[in-house]
């Protein structure tokens, strides 16, 4: 006699592309949150200035961009003053670099624990990029401080499009986990992609307005240039706090199409082979 | 009712170096080139079986029968080659304590985390947060780093997190294998209470061959990714003890230019026998040798036995009286009791000296085997203390009654 079971849960040898199950990753709200509470609690122990480094170094590195390329080489920064221009392009580059650095070695990183209990994988990567836009929340706090000084002192312009910021936000971190999801699923694999990305992460930042502007990139490679998606964003937030133009919306869509592919790639691949990949880390 | 149904199971692993060469393996692999195959390995193949509701089933066998792979498909860490698994109910799994607990953290933080990790909500982890903090027993330090506690203390941390998982469904792999014994006692009782008084559904690996009979409804011997046996504990277990014997019971040599030794002493035989199945803490047994005796000069000879455990320490030394013997083929034999050896494995060596001082010949650790455990009445099956297990009667008489 044949009767019908019903089970709660299946393990089958091969997994389904386009298994996201958000749901499960949701009922695992408390380890998500935990991971954060972790990361930003263990990033500071043991060092004598703490929180504060949130601080130092994007101010260090916007001192140290500001006297070699401001003063030394004398690139130009569009008219904007010098430390907020520096400023605005460290603070997104380095969040886009912290989402992706922290995503693309999920597996490495984490095989012991992986190979031992079950959780949804990509708990990590998210957990890492929330802990990263905490940190860049509190960045902008020294932001806006330097700029409603600058604003007091020497006038600036900007406009209403400054409310944007959440938006630039959630696209950086959306380019950085989806980016660093694809990639995370090769780094597990090939050990020696780890020293080609570093290299090829660094001349992307030249490639990104971080310490010039857009308007100096030769007209022939213009397209290209704006195909990447942290042009649009450093460059629209650049237009919203300093300029009076509106936000270029054309452009704008092109950025959010390009994350949001990389994102709808990187989830896919990465749940397809998040178990997987454990058998060869 | 059935909680998991396993069927046609298998799973193959790719072995090779993973370092350098891993890409063009991968090119080799797709292409199915001939010798692709030559590194694959069936870590578990065609593996079926169905656990109710409530059981507690045992998995036993040698390192690399795929006990812990089966374990990880279960706890869906990995995925199948082939076959289906089907569940019903919320399951856990403990393969290792302490997931993911973090150096910097203190304990409170640390409860919380490795109880998120091994898929605990936050209010479940509050409602037993104090019990996990008495039944760890580090009260006092709750709120220090765990880099700063002692390894006993972060194992019982680790384990009373744990041991407060309430599931309908728990994998547990050889977790008892680690700490002291005070921590496997500890380990092994609740074990006991969750599988006893919880009903729960329990599939649990261990080496502790005692812990499976006392645990387990069911116990499945795996041997190079194969069931060979399953049943009652008691009945698997013993086939498994036989099946399994690394002992080395018995050297024989037929001349004396092919035998070991001198020009004075050649080992003819030296072999241990038993009568029972299982050599076992009751089992006696002797130890049973022959040699060919060829001094020149015969003196007064002696021939001592030195019984060793695993760790190198002498368990004890006997040996013969002083005898005149002639030339020739000599046998000798001594007798071991039962009930006198704790379960464990040993090895022997063999000596002979001529005179009380000089020492013609000793054959170091000719012969090895194991004691295997064996308790009745008795809750308590952590590793039994001492070198030795005699029978001594403890006898206890009331004087009064108050």
């Amino acid at each position: 006699m044949k009767h019908e079971e019903s089970w709660d849960w299946e393990i089958n040898a091969n997994t389904k592309w386009f298994d996201w199950n958000l749901r499960e990753i949701v009922s695992y709200r408390d380890l998500l949150f935990r991971f954060v509470r972790r990361n930003l609690i263990a990033s500071y122990q043991q060092t004598i200035l703490g929180p504060f480094w949130v601080f130092i170094q994007p101010a260090l590195t916007t001192l140290v961009y500001y006297i070699i390329f401001g003063k030394v080489v004398k690139i130009s920064t569009g008219g904007i003053p010098p430390v907020l221009f520096y400023l605005s392009g460290i603070l997104f580059w380095s969040f886009f670099s912290d989402c992706l650095n922290g995503t693309m070695y999920t597996f490495l990183q984490n095989a012991n624990i992986f190979n031992k209990v079950y959780f949804p994988r990509l708990v990590v990567p998210v957990s890492n990029v929330i802990s990263h836009s905490i940190r860049i929340g509190i960045q902008l706090l020294l932001f806006i401080a330097i700029y409603l000084y600058n604003a007091a002192t020497i006038g600036l312009a900007g406009n209403y499009y400054i409310f944007i910021t959440p938006f630039l936000l959630l696209l950086t971190a959306g380019f950085g986990l989806g980016a660093g999801l694809i990639i995370s699923v090769f780094t597990a694999k090939y050990r020696d992609l780890d020293y080609a990305l570093q290299f090829l992460l660094r001349l992307f930042m030249f490639a990104t307005p971080v310490v010039y502007p857009a308007s100096i990139v030769p007209e022939k490679y213009q397209f290209l240039f704006w195909l990447n998606p942290l042009t649009v964003i450093i460059e629209t937030f650049r237009a919203a706090y300093f300029s009076n133009e509106p936000v270029h919306y054309l452009r704008l869509a092109l950025g959010t199409i390009v994350v949001l592919a990389l994102l709808v790639v990187g989830i896919t691949l990465f749940k397809k082979k998040e178990l997987k990949i454990m058998d060869v880390v | 009712m059935i909680a998991i149904k396993v069927e046609n199971i298998s799973k193959l692993y790719r072995l090779g170096n993973t370092g350098t060469g891993r890409l063009r393996e991968d090119i080799r692999f797709w292409l199915k080139r001939p010798n692709a195959t030559k590194h694959l390995l069936w870590a578990l193949k065609d593996i079926n079986f169905e656990i109710s509701q409530g059981e507690v089933m045992g998995f036993i066998g040698n390192n690399g029968a795929g006990k812990s792979t089966l374990l990880k498909i279960i706890s869906s860490i990995t995925t199948p080659t082939t076959g289906k698994i089907s569940g019903k109910g919320s399951i856990a799994s403990l393969l290792e304590v302490g997931s993911g607990f973090h150096g910097d953290l203190t304990g409170r933080e640390n409860i919380f985390l490795n109880g998120n990790i091994l898929g605990m909500k936050n209010h479940e982890i509050k409602k037993s947060f104090d019990e996990i903090i008495a039944f760890s027993g580090v009260e006092e330090l709750i709120d220090t780093p765990v880099k700063h506690y002692s390894s006993g203390m972060y194992m019982r941390l680790a384990f009373a997190v744990a041991a407060h998982l309430n599931p309908e469904i728990l994998i547990v792999d050889e977790v008892l294998a680690v700490g002291d014994v005070e921590f496997q006692r500890k380990c092994l009782g609740k074990m006991k209470e969750i599988s006893d008084r919880k009903g729960k559904t329990v599939l649990f690996v261990s080496h502790n061959t005692q812990a499976l009979q006392n645990l387990c409804d069911r116990v499945i011997t795996l041997h190079k990714g194969h069931i060979i046996d399953a049943g009652r504990p008691a009945e698997v277990i013993t086939n498994y003890l036989k099946s399994t014997d690394n002992n080395f019971l018995e050297q024989s040599y037929d001349t004396p230019e092919s035998a070991p030794g001198n020009d004075y002493i050649r080992i003819r035989k030296i072999a241990i026998q038993y009568d029972t199945e299982i050599f076992d803490i009751r089992t006696p047994f002797s130890t049973k040798f022959e040699f060919w005796y060829n001094d020149p000069a015969p003196g007064s000879l002696i021939v001592g036995i030195h019984l060793f455990n695993m760790a190198g320490e002498c368990i004890f030394d006997v040996a013969s009286k002083g005898a005149q013997l002639h030339p020739g083929l000599i046998t000798g034999e001594c007798q071991i009791p039962g009930n006198f050896l704790n379960n464990g494995a040993y090895y022997l060596s063999i000596v002979f000296v001529k005179d009380t001082t000089q020492r013609l010949f000793y054959f170091e650790g000719c012969l090895s085997f194991n004691v295997e455990d064996f308790r009745e009445n008795t809750a308590w099956f952590g590793k039994w203390m001492g070198y030795v297990r005699p029978a001594f009667p403890v006898v206890l008489n009331q004087q009064h009654v108050l």
